[in-house]
């Protein structure tokens, strides 16, 4: 299914390259190490036969629309349409200057938690195959079935409604998630069940480890200003030193920035190097602007921004 | 030459501990690193892959305090840091990484000695290991040393099963050795095992790059601005690749003010990815994307070579493994173009 | 916690509740000298970068003070606010402050007795919750 699907989507973008409905294309190729992918970003129709469609495109590409001129065709899962409709929202990118190709996305395998369950890296396993709520992993002589819950990354666990918000041409079908609003979220549940104190020493636990090499920020479609509050000396905002005291508040601002923009696509956790839990930050803050706001960016690309809209009366019981 | 099971090791370990801070490659913190050894912990015995933070951390750490300073009487009164750094012994060290810190070396004994990296270095013991599992993405043996030699190291222990042979590589390491438990004369048996063992890590290196075609292309395609463009088009200018990599050592110096009328001087990491690594008040040079990753890839396969006469790449992989948009400098430099002579 | 006395970072907008600090004060209404005052044209300027600045620096804690919703000088300042602070006391509560160290609060330019009122109950709170070792080491 997935070689037709492929296919299917190689013909229509050498078809927009062609005939100059779009400059340029961002999509997926494989990638130099096992089970990678690596963003391809072309305006060569000779490129194309590249593209492929698996369950390790994890980059979420529009983090390159901001970029490019022209107009972009751009390979989308539901994640990533999101981002790219927030980015719209901003008033980052026109709509008319982007032609968004969805894909079928049935969830992205997390090869983090491929290793934990089988003990070993990526590199010294086998193979693994998706095959419809489950992934068969076979390593060493041995072969072993994983259901889609175990293997699954948490944004995509917990993605759900699972309509695809925005797009020009859709490739194939929506295929179906294992998916719901309570699922991904084991850390988080964790947390909220502890006390303030023993919440804010796990967090300072995990922030003693950030080197600060601003990957989280870098890869965030959301994280696009010219000039980062990191980056004002004049006067210094916050140390570039690595203290966790200064990881931890760059984190907590980087997540309040990006409150009502962001899409919980997970890209920010799977690029950490030294693998602070982003999610259980970025999922939880998802979960207070939809609790206070019923908002979820990205769904619409005419609903104004989060923060500049606003009700008459709202939020009143958090004011004395 | 001389061997050793593993299981004298944490005894050998428990003697070292008394005289250095022993490190052991360990992801008890979270993430793979040189750890202060627990005491307990033998997992890296038997898999030793690769940490993620390379052992440069031990000697140009990710965050150093050079001073402390304070408001006194209308002028400023320093505070050096902490004395003479406590000798440390890393235990576990791959050849990649231990040539790695010898080239790295390099830059802080040249024009200027550099005393907060160099009293660490010289206060360090470096106890090697070879690399029996390679990851897909190393690429050591192009790079003119292998999983399994003792590069720059003072001990350095070959993997046969159960036990492992010992190469007295220094004085330091010979001395390191005196009275240690467990150590016995090895047999011809065991030497043998270790070459068989050397060959097969080397073996497993499936990566390569042609370093004589990179030198000779490299001068030709600095300007080939179309090339870097579209090579650099998916970089996203994050850290990664240069925090995790063993020969880079760029630092930022800070200074801290928490009191208006006291501070700190520290110097951390910086990577000549950002975007702002270059950003003066007139004019930022290498504004551009493509000029930050032309720059990575100069810097570490043609200016070092220029300056230094080795190339400041060991192959470790690291760079490869972490991307997260998975850009492959063994890609890049093996699709170089041929180049057109520069025309004078 | 005896002779604990909080540091509270109080920023206030121009048009509102930096007047009614002005009339609690004109009108010698009593208020603890814990608080230290930052004005603000608009309590929409406050980035919630602010917030946590003052906690990292030590404040024990920090008070937001604007017009009430429908009275800001301009016109929609507030509202902003409203969405961005309650988001952000949410947040760091969720990571582990103390929710009595963050505040939001309207006073308008006539009342002066209830930022009195919210002055002391937030000092006897942030008395009572101890000093920010937060940041500490």
């Amino acid at each position: 299914m997935t070689k037709e699907i492929e296919q299917k989507l190689r013909d229509e973008i050498r078809d927009l390259l062609e005939t100059g409905k779009v400059d340029h294309i961002i999509g997926y190729e494989a990638g130099s190490l096992k089970f990678s992918t690596t963003p391809l970003i072309t305006g060569d129709k000779a490129d194309v036969d590249r593209l492929v469609i698996n369950p390790f495109i994890y980059n979420n590409l529009s983090v390159f629309l901001r970029d490019m001129c022209g107009k972009v065709g751009i390979v989308a899962k539901k994640c990533d349409a999101r981002s790219i409709v927030s980015l719209i929202q901003s008033q980052q990118i026109a709509r008319e200057n982007v032609f968004i190709i969805g894909v079928p996305c049935g969830g992205i395998i997390d090869l983090a938690k491929v290793e934990k369950l089988t003990g070993l890296d990526r590199d010294e396993i086998d193979d693994i195959v998706w095959q419809k709520e489950k992934a068969v992993v076979t390593f060493g002589g041995n072969t072993r079935e994983f259901p889609a819950k175990e293997v699954l990354a948490d944004a995509c666990l917990g993605c759900a409604p699972s309509d695809f918000p925005e797009y020009d041409i859709f490739i194939g079908e929506s295929e179906s998630l294992v998916a719901g609003k309570d699922l991904g979220r084991n850390k988080i549940k964790e947390l909220e069940e502890m006390a303030p104190a023993q919440r804010w020493e796990f967090w300072k636990n995990e922030f003693s480890r950030c080197i600060r090499c601003y990957a989280c920020r870098q890869i965030c479609p959301a994280c696009f200003c010219n000039r980062c509050f990191v980056e004002e000396t004049e006067p210094l905002y916050i140390s570039p030193v690595p203290k966790w005291q200064d990881n931890l508040f760059f984190q907590a601002i980087r997540m309040l920035h990006v409150a009502g923009r962001c899409t919980n696509c997970g890209e920010c956790e799977r690029a950490c190097p030294v693998n602070i839990p982003l999610g259980a930050l970025s999922k939880k803050m998802e979960e207070i602007v939809e609790e206070l706001f019923e908002y979820r960016a990205g769904m619409d690309k005419d609903a104004p921004p989060l923060m500049t809209a606003y009700q008459l009366e709202e939020c009143e019981d958090l004011i004395r | 030459m001389k061997k050793i099971k593993k299981q004298s090791i944490p005894g050998l370990l428990g003697k070292w501990q008394q005289e250095f801070t022993v490190f052991v490659p360990s992801k008890a913190s979270g993430v793979s690193q040189m750890t202060v050894w627990d005491g307990k912990d033998t997992a890296f015995l038997d898999r030793n892959r690769n940490t993620a933070i390379p052992p440069k951390a031990n000697f140009l750490p990710a965050m150093e305090k050079l001073f402390g300073f304070r408001k006194e009487a209308g002028s400023y009164k320093l505070e050096p840091a902490d004395g003479e750094p406590p000798r440390q012994l890393l235990f576990g060290i791959h050849p990649c990484d231990a040539r790695a810190i010898a080239i790295i070396d390099m830059v802080f004994k040249d024009a200027y000695e550099d005393r907060y990296y160099l009293s660490r270095r010289q206060n360090t013991v470096l106890v090697g290991m070879t690399c029996t599992s390679a990851y897909d993405s190393c690429f050591c043996t192009s790079l003119g040393f292998g999983p399994a030699d003792p590069v720059d190291v003072d001990i350095m222990l070959t993997d046969i099963g159960d036990t492992f042979l010992i190469e007295e590589v220094t004085e330091k390491g010979k001395e390191l050795l005196a009275d240690a438990k467990g150590v016995v004369e090895a047999t011809r048996d065991d030497e043998k095992k270790a070459a068989a063992a050397r060959e097969s890590a080397s073996a497993r290196v499936s990566r390569k790059i042609d370093t004589g075609e990179i030198s000779k292309r490299l001068p030709l395609v600095f300007d080939d601005q179309e090339f870097w463009e579209k090579i650099s088009a998916k970089c996203v200018s994050c850290g990664i690749c240069t925090f995790l990599c063993p020969t880079c050592y760029c630092f930022d110096i800070n200074d801290e003010m928490l009191r208006s009328d006291s501070g700190e001087r520290y110097r951390n990491w910086d990577c000549c990815s950002f975007a702002v690594y270059t950003k003066m008040p007139v004019e930022n040079p290498r504004e551009e994307k493509w000029r930050r990753v032309r720059q990575k890839v100069y810097h570490k396969y043609l200016f070092y070579p220029e300056l230094f006469d080795i190339i400041a790449c060991t192959g470790c992989g690291r760079c490869i493994r972490q991307c997260p948009v998975n850009w492959d400098i063994t890609q890049t430099l093996s699709n170089l173009p041929a180049g057109t002579p520069v025309k004078k | 916690m005896d002779n604990f006395e909080p540091k509270i970072l109080a920023f206030c907008c121009n048009w509102c509740s930096y007047a009614g600090a002005d009339l609690a004060g004109t009108s010698r209404m009593q208020y603890p000298p814990n608080i230290r005052i930052i004005k603000v044209m608009c309590s929409g300027r406050v980035n919630p970068f602010f917030v946590l600045k003052a906690l990292r620096v030590g404040a024990d804690g920090v008070l937001v003070l604007g017009c009430h919703p429908g009275d800001c000088h301009y016109m929609t300042g507030n509202y902003r606010t409203r969405r961005r602070l309650s988001i952000t006391m949410k947040f760091l509560e969720y990571m582990g402050i103390e929710p009595e160290r963050v505040q939001v609060s309207w006073c308008s330019a006539s009342e002066g007795a209830k930022f009195a009122e919210v002055v002391t109950e937030v000092t006897d709170k942030l008395k009572q919750i101890g000093p920010n070792r937060l940041f500490n080491d």
